[in-house]
């Protein structure tokens, strides 16, 4: 079967160091995949490089079974991505914002779908049509979500998504992650939150360095087990 | 296609709700506007005058005819008695006033000695030469590009800086139909503006809709797609918005202000005008001489150039008109290879500095402009040069009464030549210059093109 | 700690290699500037020289010649450069430069440097002002657009402010430095041009040139200082660099090309210049209805004449002890002069009150106040052009008057053929030209000394309350 995210030998060297040392990576449309490391380990090198943002120095990355560099535009049709600080244009309101994001990506929707969209990432239904401007980070990081879901994309890169969230916004996500992945989304989403990611992910990865040192199936482990295994990884 | 019009559309949204931007637009809009009263005003101004100076030699010839009732001696009409040469401003001159403010636009003559009188000014304020003129060519060539400046500094790099990027390219989109797109949507509010400004001047201005309506809107789009061309080599270095807005008016400063000013410094180096001191002295020592001289001499040498005045009268008298005319006429010719000279001079300079104007496109283009509107030094050379020619034509008119003493009647006014000369565009020159305009975008946009080609885009 | 700052200010920036390369260039653009001024400078000085020389040779050494073939020979007033022009062309260029002084006529000084040109002169002349006035603050912006916010986003002003130092004293202390940084950039080559200027002259200092020199270089001083401490206050101001940035530049444009054009095209807006021709002709007209030089029918030239003969109580004219010609054209003379006069006024009160729009206009832009000080100091300002064109008409009215006065004395009545001898035009002082003192030059620009001075006050004052009210979160 063809797999929603791959990597294959994936390797990243910048001037000073190697940032990625080779990741194989496979992940299957409906599964959430939840990458766990310190910063600098390699994590946002990984989704940039699944984005197209940067090229490998070689391997490749796949999404799709595209090969990104070969395909930099057709593979951003079927992926969405939630930077950990979503940025708007603040001269624009949220819908507008929602509207330019969503039509750039082939989807035009009137006024009340993208509200719709809006209130379901948790964007109070009074501040849509505000300056984002006046928001507040969680506030653009729902808009952020929005535009993610309105594109129904076959695969979700998240960085970070829920840093600067409440507790209540981020359970709402998590429940609004496990919805997509039940509708076969594939989810990769790099994180320092080992609980979140214990209770949302299918499988967990644990990257040290530039290397996947383990990959770890949520089903048979606690939270705190994982802690502990995470903790091993970073202090060796 | 479709994604570029949505981005259009967005940068437009943008563009609405940036009170700065829209200050800018609008201040541009207004010096615009007003650069297009004050040149149509001063050439309005000009043309006045000019009319003006027919009123004065009217109101002169009435006085010689009280002076004279029964008629006079033409030789006390050509000294007392003053007409003009007028140099009527083209219809295009409100566009671009050029030297016209500089250089006078016309030229008291009396029947007298030429070269003391040709080069007499008009009365004009220095301090405000010194400042220049703010007419349309000052806004398009100046405040044109700091417009387009101000829209295009940061037209890559605050995408990055306000970290709209990484969301934006993570749509099915590329990083030049980004950068395509703004640029597009900016051309089109700078664009739509310099030839709505244009056409207000040209329908203000009320000038003669030749083929310049195609050549002066044509250079105005080039010039700023020169600009543009250049914002766009500048934001393709992907630095910040500060090394941008530095690096694009500095761009500015060499270009409109500190390569002209060193290419001025090297024309007046390389080409000299030295004639015009020698020339005024020179002349004031012939024509004094004349006195002097036996009259024979003068006249026959007079005549060496005028031989059909030979046969008339010798002349006995301690003072005679014509006597007086000869030698002032000959204080011309003694100075004719050094006037001749310095028109030259004046050409080469010229000439000089259009060979030059490739180092700096905003010389290039106020020189289209001036040239077109025929309001640069060629223009007042050919003035010069006709003036003299309807010295010629007085003095034609006169020898006769002169040599032949015919007494000079009142009737006699009417047939007095009259002079007209309006400037004439240098369309020639003018498109020499646009294909040197149309090289400069080239090379720009060739340049950045490599360097988007070259460089890899980074997000952050 | 004061001392500390300024020090980090001014090591950092000597550091950054992107200033250094600027101030580079415009220290050699300076030192360009200077050589290239002083070059032409002293050019046109001696072409103008040479010619006034050789003109006043001609004077004095004229064939014998009826007094009044003399006055109408006349003579020429060359406009010397003054000392300190290379340092600002200012209005030289746009004036003429040789004025012919005859008997009757009040003629225009001609052939000025801009007449000579195409448009390229229009774009601006390469001085030492045009580099002080335009490129310096240019510099001055860039060097100091992120005093306040780049420590703003970097953190460290709230780490500087908790040390316990005030917002002031850290401004005060940035300034110091940037002001270190300037005084680096522009000293050589001030004191090339001063050096050049002294050594011309064999170091023989004439004192109003050094007081020209000093003043002139403290009001650029007042002026950088002014540019530093306004760039201090925007970025203060402001909380990205970004848009400290661009706010400066766009006060820079505006002050220094947008404002200046704006104003003087305003003045002449405003107060319409009457053209030569119509004053020559109003003139004239008054000049008629009073005496005619040459013309003996004239009413009053009859009362005159009426007058010298009671006077002396003699029947006929050619009994009289003087020649009455002369004397009537005298009175001519004096009449016409006193008439071109009034309207000369006239025109320069219309040049003057064109030109006072520019220098009220400099209360709101300290690029203006420099720039008229600056000329004012080198001698190329209006006033000093105007100054010239007064002592050439001086001159050319007692030339006229000495020449009607030997016709009065030495020559009978209707006596057009005799000549006086060549020694006779020795006794003729020639046009020499000194450019007025330091105090008269300053008295002509009050309004822009005020100005230049409110603005320092202003900066000093009202800008440090702004800096008080910078949001440091």
């Amino acid at each position: 079967m063809e797999f929603a995210l791959e990597a294959r030998q994936l390797k990243k060297e910048y001037q000073d160091k190697l940032a990625l040392k080779g990741l194989n990576l496979q992940i299957k449309p409906g599964e959430i995949f939840c990458l766990l490391g310190q910063n600098g380990a390699g994590k946002s090198t990984t989704i940039n490089l699944f984005l197209g943002f940067i090229t490998p120095t070689s391997g490749a990355a796949y999404i799709n079974g595209l090969e990104v560099a070969d395909h930099l535009l057709k593979v951003k049709e079927y992926l969405a991505y939630i930077p950990e600080n979503v940025m708007l244009y603040p001269n624009l309101t949220g819908l507008e914002n929602l509207a330019l994001f969503s039509s750039l990506a082939g989807f035009e929707y009137d006024k009340e779908q993208l509200l719709f969209y809006l209130i379901e990432a948790g964007l109070p239904a009074e501040a849509a049509s505000r300056k984002v401007g006046t928001y507040s980070k969680g506030m653009r990081q729902k808009v952020g979500i929005a535009i993610a879901v309105a594109k129904h994309a076959k695969v979700l890169l998240l960085d970070e998504p829920t840093s600067g969230l409440d507790p209540k916004a981020s359970n709402e996500f998590s429940d609004l992650l496990l919805k997509l992945s039940s509708q076969g989304t594939a989810i990769f989403m790099a994180t320092h939150d080992i609980f979140r990611a214990k209770e949302v992910g299918t499988r967990v990865g644990i990257m040290r360095e530039g290397e996947l040192v383990d990959v770890l199936g949520t089903a048979a482990l606690d939270a705190n087990e994982l802690e502990k295994l995470y903790l091993n990884y970073m202090h060796n | 296609m479709k994604k570029f019009w949505i981005l259009i559309k967005y940068e437009w949204l943008n563009f609405r709700a940036d009170k700065g931007l829209l200050i800018l637009v609008t201040l541009t809009l207004l010096a615009g506007l007003y650069g297009i009263y004050y040149g149509t005003t001063e050439v309005e101004r000009q043309r006045q005058n000019l009319a003006g100076l027919q009123k004065l030699t009217e109101h002169n010839v009435e006085e010689m005819k009280a002076k004279y009732p029964a008629g006079a001696d033409a030789g006390d009409i050509g000294y007392y008695h003053s007409t003009f040469a007028v140099h009527h401003p083209d219809s295009w001159a409100a566009l671009a006033l050029g030297q016209r403010d500089v250089n006078p636009y016309y030229i008291k003559l009396r029947l007298l000695n030429l070269q003391s009188q040709l080069y007499d000014t008009e009365n004009i304020n220095p301090q405000k030469v010194l400042a220049g003129n703010f007419d349309l060519s000052f806004v398009l060539v100046y405040l044109f590009p700091l417009l387009i400046i101000g829209l295009c500094f940061n037209i890559l790099s605050v995408e990055k800086e306000q970290g709209t990027l990484p969301l934006l390219l993570s749509q099915p989109i590329s990083l030049p139909l980004i950068v395509g797109a703004k640029l597009t949507f900016r051309m089109l509010v700078v664009l739509s503006l310099g030839l709505l400004l244009s056409i207000i001047a040209m329908l203000w201005g009320n000038v003669v809709p030749d083929g310049r309506v195609a050549l002066w809107l044509g250079v105005v789009v080039l010039y700023c797609l020169f600009w543009f061309a250049v914002a766009f080599l500048v934001a393709g270095l992907q630095k910040n918005s500060a090394f941008n807005a530095v690096t694009l008016l500095g761009v500015w400063l060499l270009l409109t202000i500190v390569v002209p000013a060193l290419l001025n410094v090297y024309v007046s180096i390389k080409q000299p005008v030295p004639q015009a001191l020698a020339l005024t002295i020179k002349q004031r020592e012939v024509v004094h001489g004349g006195w002097d001289k036996p009259k024979e001499e003068t006249m026959e040498k007079f005549f060496a150039l005028y031989p059909q005045w030979q046969d008339t009268a010798q002349i006995k008298e301690r003072f005679v008109w014509r006597w007086y005319y000869a030698f002032h006429h000959l204080g011309d010719v003694a100075v004719a290879d050094l006037a001749s000279q310095y028109k030259q001079s004046l050409l080469n300079r010229h000439e000089l500095v259009q060979r030059l104007n490739v180092l700096s496109v905003p010389v290039n283009v106020q020189g289209i402009f001036n040239a077109l509107a025929g309001t640069d030094l060629p223009s007042y050379v050919q003035f010069l040069q006709s003036a003299t020619r309807y010295h010629d034509a007085l003095r034609a008119f006169y020898y006769p009464f002169l040599f032949r003493q015919i007494t000079f009647h009142h009737a006699d006014f009417e047939q007095e030549p009259k002079h007209h000369f309006a400037s004439s565009p240098d369309v020639a020159s003018a498109t020499a210059g646009v294909v040197k305009l149309f090289i400069s975008v080239l090379v720009v946009f060739g340049a950045g093109l490599l360097l988007y080609r070259w460089k890899v885009a980074s997000v952050k | 700690m004061v001392r500390s700052i300024a020090q980090k200010e001014f090591l950092s920036t000597l550091r950054d290699k992107r200033f250094v390369v600027l101030s580079v260039l415009v220290l050699l653009l300076l030192l360009a500037a200077t050589v290239v001024g002083l070059y032409s400078a002293h050019t046109l000085q001696q072409e103008r020289m040479v010619a006034q020389e050789e003109v006043n040779h001609q004077f004095h050494n004229s064939q014998d010649r009826h007094p009044h073939r003399m006055a109408h020979y006349g003579s020429f007033a060359f406009r010397p450069k003054s000392s300190l022009s290379f340092l600002d062309f200012g209005l030289d260029s746009f004036t003429g430069a040789s004025v012919f002084m005859e008997a009757h006529r009040q003629n225009s000084a001609n052939f000025s440097q801009a007449q000579q040109s195409s448009s390229l002169i229009r774009f601006g002349e390469m001085t030492v002002a045009f580099v002080l006035q335009m490129l310096l603050p240019l510099l001055i912006v860039f060097l100091c657009f992120g005093a306040f916010t780049q420590e703003k986003e970097t953190g460290t002003l709230k780490i500087l402010l908790s040390q316990g130092v005030s917002l002031r004293r850290i401004a005060w202390a940035k300034i110091k430095g940037y002001s270190k940084t300037v005084a680096l950039v522009v000293t050589p080559a001030l004191l090339l041009a001063a050096g050049l200027l002294f050594g011309q002259n064999g170091f023989d200092l004439h004192p109003d040139t050094v007081w020209r020199l000093l003043l002139f270089l403290s009001f650029y001083l007042v002026y950088f200082f002014i540019f530093i401490v306004l760039s201090v206050i925007i970025s203060a101001l402001h909380r990205r660099s970004s848009t400290a940035l661009v706010t400066l530049l766009g006060i820079w444009i505006l002050f220094c090309v947008i404002i200046p054009k704006a104003a003087a095209n305003l003045g002449n807006t405003l107060y319409t210049t009457p053209t030569k021709a119509q004053m020559d002709a109003d003139v004239h007209e008054e000049v008629a209805k009073g005496i005619d030089g040459h013309n003996a029918q004239d009413a009053r030239a009859g009362g005159l004449k009426k007058e010298l003969l009671r006077k002396y109580g003699v029947d006929s004219l050619s009994q009289l002890p003087v020649n009455v010609d002369g004397i009537i054209m005298a009175a001519g003379e004096e009449q016409s002069t006193r008439v071109y006069r009034e309207h000369f006024d006239k025109l320069t009160n219309t040049f003057q009150q064109q030109n006072l729009i520019s220098e009220l206009a400099a209360f709101l832009n300290p690029y203006l106040a420099v720039r008229h000080l600056s000329m004012g100091m080198a001698g190329s300002d209006f006033s000093h052009y105007l100054h010239f064109q007064e002592e050439a008409e001086e001159y050319r009215y007692k030339l006229a008057q000495g020449l009607n006065h030997l016709q009065a004395t030495r020559l009978t009545y209707k006596d057009k053929t005799t000549r006086l001898s060549s020694d006779t035009w020795k006794e003729f002082k020639p046009f020499s030209y000194e450019t007025p003192p330091v105090q008269w030059a300053l008295s002509h620009h009050v309004f822009s000394l005020a100005a230049l001075f409110l603005w320092l006050v202003l900066v000093c004052t009202v800008g440090f309350r702004l800096i008080d009210k910078t949001q440091i979160v």
